[in-house]
């Protein structure tokens, strides 16, 4: 009974669910959905999510989508899944459910807005919309402070104050990292004013390496295909 | 060591909170921040909520913001709390972690969009927006329609299948009484096509009763105003004071 995770890695969650298997040592079967070909569009993946969209999970019976529900139940229900990823402690839990909603309607509608709209648009067969990239700056500018000034404790290396990565470093890292497909220069831009935030992203990247530069390659790749 | 409570019953996630309190019979001070008057906006509530978000809790010196975090929390620390509402089963547990996930970037979206554009614009001095009210009822109409295609699947009386409320079913159907705001004819219309989700509502209802009237009385009361301007208390010529004290929109 493996898990399997239907997956393209070009899609921020989808990315966080994966390190977090290959961190944990938990096995499982990736099942490429591929989203550029609209694979998710298809009636047989409505069968394993109706909302059409990645990460979603198979795990005998049980079906599952929604990231940040599919990391707590893995968190929940793999043995050897270390404690910091998803405290037991109700007060550290609760703090760790506070960020990943918060995620939702704030840093989550930055990357993706940026990127949809300039160097993506093609391969989802959108406009280009400067505006719109515009908007999704704003949005990841007024997260990114918040991350700054107050989810990130001036002398740990984790959200929340803490000394080992939770699934919410997880999860908030992996969103920021698609602005990477906009380019060094935008990225350097855009990111430059946080600096707490930028040894944060190096943080978590330490502590999930060597999987978490194996699962952002993907956007490397893609950075340089579009580029030539 | 009071469970402190800070909340407008005007904010959909606040009445989710307070209903469950209610319910489960955890005691708590409800500390009033009038988001009208822009009170969640002082120096003084930043040090509660540095989002300045309705609602927040204290309990001790533990401070926690974000609805969904709120009712897990309250539910898995008070005796009492019958399993149901935040089941320990981990695949029960799971669904409902799914759909109140999935609740912020659907559902969530539709209500506050179409209240803050129209009936509550001119009361907060915003221009009327029927663009991005417009906006709002697709968002509304898309999540109801997955709401009804799958989140009642099922023969249960509420969401996932169940036969007995949990917070994901009080969350949501906090957000869809936004729409009385706009009144018996628009309401209808907006939730018309929708009778499995209507029965939903009903049924959340009659399962948090006397609380889940009790706390939208203030909503209704605002419905009251909106509608009947000439009634007593309400505006004389455009966004009286009176009606700005008792309307808003969530930030």
């Amino acid at each position: 009974m493996k898990l399997k995770v239907y997956a393209d890695r070009l899609s921020q969650p989808v990315r966080a669910v994966i390190i977090f298997c290959e961190v944990n040592g938990i096995e499982y079967e990736e099942i490429k959905v591929d989203l550029a070909n609209r694979e998710h569009l298809t009636p047989e993946f409505s069968e394993i999510n109706p909302m059409q969209q990645l990460p979603a999970i198979v795990h005998g019976t049980f079906k599952l989508f929604e990231s940040h529900a599919i990391l707590i139940y893995l968190a929940s229900s793999f043995p050897g899944v270390a404690d910091h990823w998803y405290p037991a402690d109700v007060y550290k839990r609760s703090k760790i459910h506070s960020v990943l909603d918060w995620h939702h309607s704030n840093l989550r509608r930055g990357p993706i807005t940026i990127v949809q709209n300039s160097i993506l648009a093609p391969v989802f067969r959108r406009p280009l919309n400067p505006e719109a990239v515009a908007e999704g700056e704003k949005i990841l500018s007024a997260a990114l402070s918040k991350i700054e000034s107050f989810w990130l404790d001036d002398n740990r290396p984790f959200l929340l104050g803490e000394n080992q990565p939770s699934i919410a470093d997880l999860s908030l890292v992996c969103d920021i990292m698609q602005v990477k497909l906009v380019g060094e220069t935008d990225w350097n831009r855009l990111l430059g004013p946080y600096k707490k935030v930028q040894q944060w992203i190096e943080n978590t990247r330490n502590a999930t390496n060597p999987h978490f530069d194996e699962l952002h390659k993907v956007l490397k790749e893609l950075k340089e295909k579009l580029q030539n | 060591m009071k469970l402190k409570l800070y909340a407008d019953r005007m904010s959909q996630p606040v009445r989710a909170v307070i209903i469950f309190c209610k319910k489960n019979g955890i005691d708590f001070e409800e500390i009033r921040v009038d988001i009208a008057k822009r009170q969640n906006l002082t120096p003084e509530y930043a040090e509660i909520n540095p989002m300045k978000q309705l609602p927040a809790i204290v309990d001790g010196r533990f401070k926690l913001f974000e609805s969904h975090a709120i009712l897990v929390y309250l539910a898995s620390s008070f005796p009492g709390v019958a399993d149901h509402w935040y089941p320990a089963d981990v695949f029960k547990r799971s669904k409902i972690h799914s759909v109140l996930d999935w609740h912020h970037s659907n559902l969530r979206r539709g209500p506050t969009t179409i209240v803050r554009n129209t009936v509550l614009a001119p009361v907060l001095g915003r221009p009327l927006n029927p663009e991005a009210a417009a906006e709002g009822e697709k968002f509304l109409s898309a999540s109801l329609s997955k709401i009804e295609s799958v989140w009642l699947k099922g023969n249960g009386r509420f969401l996932l299948g169940g036969n007995q409320p949990s917070i994901a079913d009080l969350s949501l159907v906090c957000d869809i009484m936004q729409l009385e705001l706009l009144g018996e004819t628009e309401r209808n219309r907006l939730l018309g096509p929708y009778k499995e989700v209507q029965q939903w509502i009903e049924n959340t209802r009659n399962a948090t009763n006397p609380h889940f009237d009790e706390v939208h009385k203030i909503l209704m009361k605002a419905k009251e105003k909106l509608q009947n301007p000439r009634m007593k208390g309400a505006t004389n010529e455009g966004g009286g004071s009176d009606m700005k004290r008792t309307l808003h929109s969530r930030i």
